[in-house]
Parts: structure tokens; sequence; C-alpha cells
């Protein structure tokens, strides 16, 4: 069965299901109320009756019962009997119908009145007089039930409309909703089609549907920028190692040519130092791909953000002063416990000083700093180089992103990606700021960002 | 004085030119090409290294590896693996691996891994007068003090552990990433000079004004002290 029928039959059911309780409410109510009113009337009379047989004796009833007959209204049944059960007056046609017809008291049963040929159902009252007789009183519930007739065929009516907007509605519905998911069905088709840049329409309204609709669009455009971003990659991968490589199959092919032992083995030492630049390139790349999938979270630790940059900086205080530039740390004023990977962390530490010591060395002074904060821990490297200009940031942070092509020999251009991913591993970011001059690179870490995810 | 060494590699190529290598070096090599004929050769406890492939089949390298650090083998294990991060290398070292080698690797980088290991056991089974001496050179490290000819040299803590780590490996080689691993404790390859700046700072304060210099460069593989 279609979904829309479905949902169609299922509001139809649900509106007649709602109608009907209503329905068997007011039933029940005036049903109720018909036969009350009637059976008081009837036990008022029956009391009438014997008050007055009690006040003014046999006569005085005999009195009341032709009143009665002759002026009450035709729904009044009333009968006077002997002990034997023989009519004297009234004007019943025969004895009321009905288990135990002579019981004291209420009953319901059917009556005919003379000059009826039918019985009609009512309410009646046997009496028993201190002298044998019986009085009857009764009603016929004529009114009550026409009124309960009445309503019954028009509930009736009212519930088959009911059942028939109820379908109506749940058709209207279905199809709405429909129309609604088809439009997104048609955007995720196309897009298994291969065509990534559809989107779903929103119709504005805000609802349900249009925060869907907003939801998958987000997914795509997160979706897209990641496609384009791979795309990116394998480009500049594919483009990047052609250098190395070539490189690398000119010195073989030199050694290869060389006649002079000396010479075919330095030719052969250039060869294995391209080699291992090249593995060094993809070591790089696969970890780069490692952190921002958020692989290695299961070796965090803690321990101190401060301590690890200075055992770093003294690391490559030589090597900052063989390049002509001091390298001084700047000691935390209080411990700065972190939790992360240690091992990453200092080869981020590192790739962040290897690059200010490259570039930034003709500035003289690198300073390494770590600044505990509220709830994280902030490393900077900062040189007095160049620096580099503000909308050519986001570039120098990207994968195999080069500022200046002249000087691709030296390192791939990853390593900035690369200290990026890692403080993507650890929740926290990478900046590029400006040193006045020069550039400070920052590690801004959550203290424990298992915390956050 | 040649030593026993297990290959557990089934890469046919590769085991092959490490068994060459290692004989040539005077040590006997058994090899096994899977995982569980390693481990069962390994059990027998008689060897001096294993060298241990981390993709194997039947049994992968680290099972291999805890197998036999549940059993109380303590043989010391090298790693070689494909697996280059540094999240590879540190989940090898903590399975209880003593090295962890990633390929490709020169055979010059893994015979100064090999004699490394191989030193750690002797120096474990005989241990001798706690003052390390290399020619003229003596080493103290209780104190850390060290003394080239008699006159006392005044080195930083990193170029006093730079040189005991030479002086516990004299006449080996050492390679860089070795140095960074070993002293350093950094299991990343840094893109610089970096450790060669650190060992030329400790050669001039160890060798110059000396006639035999005893801190070697050796060639294509690292550095070595000897007398």
């Amino acid at each position: 069965m279609p979904t829309t029928l479905r949902i169609a039959l299922l509001a139809g059911l649900l509106a007649l299901l709602s109608n009907l309780a209503v329905i068997g409410f007011i039933y029940w109510r005036t049903h109720d109320e018909a036969v009350s009113t009637v059976r008081r009337q009837v036990i008022e009379q029956g009391k009438v009756l014997s008050d007055v047989y009690r006040s003014g004796g046999k006569a005085a009833l005999d009195d009341a019962i032709e009143d009665t007959m002759t002026y009450g209204d035709p729904q009044t049944a009333v009968g006077l009997f002997d002990p034997a059960k023989r009519e004297i007056l009234g004007n019943l046609a025969s004895v009321p119908s009905g288990p135990d017809p002579w019981r004291e008291g209420y009953r319901n049963g059917l009556i005919r009145l003379r000059g009826q040929t039918t019985p009609h159902e009512g309410a009646l009252v046997n009496q028993r007089l201190p002298n044998g007789q019986w009085v009857v009183t009764g009603r016929i519930f004529g009114e009550g039930l026409a009124l309960r007739e009445t309503l019954e065929s028009s509930l009736l009516i009212g519930l088959v409309v009911a059942g028939l907007l109820g379908l109506g509605c749940g058709l209207i519905l279905a199809q709405y909703v429909g129309r609604r998911i088809a439009a997104i069905t048609e955007v995720a088709d196309r897009i298994s089609a291969r065509d990534l840049s559809q989107r779903v329409p929103l119709t504005g309204a805000g609802d349900a549907f249009d925060r869907l609709g907003g939801q998958i669009n987000a997914m795509l455009d997160r979706i897209s920028t990641l496609m384009e971003e791979l795309r990116l990659l394998t480009d500049s991968l594919a483009h990047d190692l052609r250098s190395p490589v070539s490189r690398l199959r000119s010195a073989a092919q030199a050694a290869a040519e060389s006649s002079d032992p000396k010479e075919q083995e330095e030719l052969l030492g250039s060869v294995i130092r391209q080699a291992d630049a090249l593995i060094r390139i993809l070591t790089s790349v696969l970890e780069i791909s490692r952190s921002e999938a958020l692989t290695g979270r299961n070796q965090f630790a803690w321990f101190d953000a401060g301590e690890l940059s200075a055992e770093l900086t003294e690391m490559y205080e030589p090597l900052a002063e063989e390049k002509g530039a001091a390298l001084k740390f700047d000691r935390p004023h209080r411990a700065t416990p972190l939790y992360g990977h240690r091992q990453l962390l200092a080869q981020a530490i590192s790739n962040l000083l290897e690059n200010a010591i490259r570039y930034g060395s003709a500035g003289g002074e690198i300073r390494v700093g770590v600044e505990p904060r509220e709830s994280e821990v902030r490393i900077e490297v900062s040189d007095r180089g160049p620096g580099i200009p503000e909308d050519l940031r986001a570039e120098a942070l990207r994968r195999f992103g080069r500022l200046d092509s002249s000087r691709s020999d030296e390192g791939a251009g990853l390593g900035l990606a690369l200290a990026q991913a890692i403080a993507h591993l650890h929740s926290g970011k990478l900046m590029l700021e400006d040193n006045h001059p020069g550039l400070l690179t920052a590690l801004a870490l959550p203290v424990h960002s298992d915390k956050h995810d | 004085m040649g030593r026993k060494i297990l290959l557990i590699e089934d890469d046919r190529e590769t085991a092959a030119y490490l068994a060459k290598g290692l004989t040539q070096e005077g040590h006997s090599v058994e090899q096994a090409t899977n995982g569980q004929d390693g481990l069962f050769r390994a059990t027998d406890g008689s060897f001096d290294l294993i060298i241990l492939d981390r993709m194997l089949p039947v049994l992968d390298g680290l099972s291999v590896l805890r197998a036999l650090r549940a059993a109380h083998i303590d043989t010391p294990v090298l790693i070689l693996s494909a697996l280059a991060s540094v999240g590879d290398r540190i989940d090898g070292l903590e399975c209880g691996s003593d090295d962890y080698l990633v390929k490709p690797f020169s055979f010059a980088e893994l015979l100064a891994r090999v004699n490394a290991l191989l030193r750690r056991r002797e120096a474990r089974v005989d241990p001798a007068d706690h003052r390390l001496t290399v020619g003229d050179l003596e080493i103290d490290p209780l104190s850390r003090s060290v003394k080239r000819a008699g006159k006392k040299l005044d080195l930083k803590p990193r170029e006093y552990l730079l040189l005991e780590y030479f002086a516990r490996n004299e006449g080996r080689v050492v390679t860089r990433t070795m140095l960074l691993e070993q002293v350093w404790d950094y299991h990343f390859d840094p893109g610089t000079n970096v450790i060669d700046v650190h060992v030329s700072r400790l050669r001039r304060k160890l060798d110059e004004g000396f006639e035999k210099p005893l801190l070697h460069t050796v060639r294509g593989a690292g550095y070595m002290l000897a007398a």
C-alpha cells in the first residue's frame, strides 16, 4: 500500500474514532436524560394519585383518574384494577407487558393505550391500594424517543461526514508531505548521479522540513569542501611529488652513466637523500590525514606542555644559533598540564620551530612561549623575520601550500599543515599572527580535549 | 663473535637481503615466514635477538610480541614495519618491543640498531665497573662527570646524555634516528639536521685540543665513538 494512502486512511480512521467517541457520549447523555425525565414524571404522577386516595378516598381517586384521562397529555397511561387484576377504570388497552407485570414500584414496559394498535415503550409505576385495588400509572417515552431517533440519525450522518473529511485531510496532508520529501529525494538522486552542487530547496517557512533540508544542505556543503580538499590534495600530491621524483631520476641516471667511481658514489648518495625526502613527504601526508581523522587519541596522556616546549627549545637552540638567530624560551609562571599526544605535539612544535628558524632567522631572535589560560594552553613561536601577509596565511596552512615556489627545495610545505592537523587532533587551533614584525605561530590547545568531543 | 638472530619476515626478498647481510656480519640467522612459526621458534628463548616484521600472515607481529612477553621471554625484539606514523611506532614500542624501525631503511641503520640491542644484552649479563672508558675518556654515570686525559669537560645535561649513549655503544655505529629516539625520546622524523648540530657541538668540546679524535662520522650511516 502506498504511504500516501496509508497516511490518508490513518487520518480518516483517527477522525472517525474521535467523532465516534463524541457521538457515543452525546447518545448516552441524551438517552439517559429522556428516560430519567419520563421516570420522574411517572413517579410523580403515581405519588399524586396515591395521595388523592389517601386524602379523598375511592371517589376522589376515580375522579382524579377520570381527570387524568381527560386532561392529561396523550402519552399518559392510567388504570385502576380490582384485586383480581381486572380493569375497573383507565385508558389502558391491555395490562402493560414485561416480566413480573404486577411487581410494586417502578418498571419499564410496553404500554398499549386504548385506540392504539401497537404498544410503545414506556415507564410504569404499580401501586397497591390499602383496599387491595391496583393503580397503574405510566407514560410512553414517545417524545424522548423521537428526539433520540433524530439525534441518532443526525449523529450517524455526522459520523460519515467526519470520516470522509478525515480521509480527505489525510490525503491532502500525505500529498503535502510526499511533495516535500520528493523534493529532498530528487536532490539526493541527482547527487547520487554525481552532481554535488544540488541543494534542497527551502520554503523559508522554517518548519521541520526546512530544518531537515537545511541540515542536508549543510552536510552537502561539508562534503563538497572535503571533496574539494581531497581533489586539491591529490592534485598537489601528484604535482609536488613530480619534482623530487624527477630530481631522483636524473641523479640515478647520472650515476648510471658516470664512469668515475667517486662521482658515482656521490650521485648515489644524492639518490638516497632524494628517496628519503620523498618518504618523509609521504609520512607527513599520512600523519596529517591520520590526525585529521582523530586517530591517536587513545595514546593521549597528561604531560607538561611547558616542559616539552622547553626541551624542544633546547633541542633547536644550536640549529638556530648556526643560522644566526637566538632561540629563547619564556618560562611560564606556573605548570601547564595538558592531556594530549606528547609525541605528536613534539612534532607540531618542532615544525613551528623549524619554520621559524628556516624563514625567520634573519630577524635575529626567535621566542618560544607557553601560556596557560583558563581551559587552554597556548604555545607560541614567534620570529622577527619577514612574516606572512594576512591574505596569504590560509595558503601557508594548506597542505603543500607554499608562498614562494623558489624555496621549494627546502621542506615540502607540509610542516604547518601537519602542525594544524595535530592541533585539530587535540580539538585545538593553529593560528598565524603578525608579530610586528615577523610571524607568530600559536597552538591553542584545550587542556583536556577529550571532554569536548 | 656471532650471535643467534631469529628473523621473522614474510617478504622473501627483504628476508634474503637481511639474512645475507647479518650472516656476513658473523651472526647466525634462523628464518620464519609467518607469525605462528616465528612464535614457535622464538619460545625456546635461545636467541639473542628477534627481528620481527609487523605485518605477517597467520599471526601478526604485535600478537607474536605480546605472546612472547606474556610467556616471559625477554629476548630483545626489533620490529620492522611499513607503518610509519608516530602513533604506529608508539603502539609497537608499547607492545614490548625494544626498537622499532620503519621500512624502507638502510642496512646500515638496521645493523646499527641490531648491534645496539645485542650490546645492551651483553651489558646486562656483564655488570662491570660502573665507569665507562673510551681511550683516554672517562665517564662516571653516577656523578655525571666526564674527564678526557684527566681534564674535566664541562658538558650541558643533554650533551652528557648524548656522550653517555655514544660511550655505551663504543665502537658501534649510532644513527641520527637512534640518537633522536634514545637520547631525546622523540619518534618523529625532523626534516632538518638538528641532531648533527648537537653532535658537532659535543665534538668541539670533546675533541678540540686533542690530537686524536674520539667522535667519528660514519658516512651514510651516522656516528661512532671509538678510541
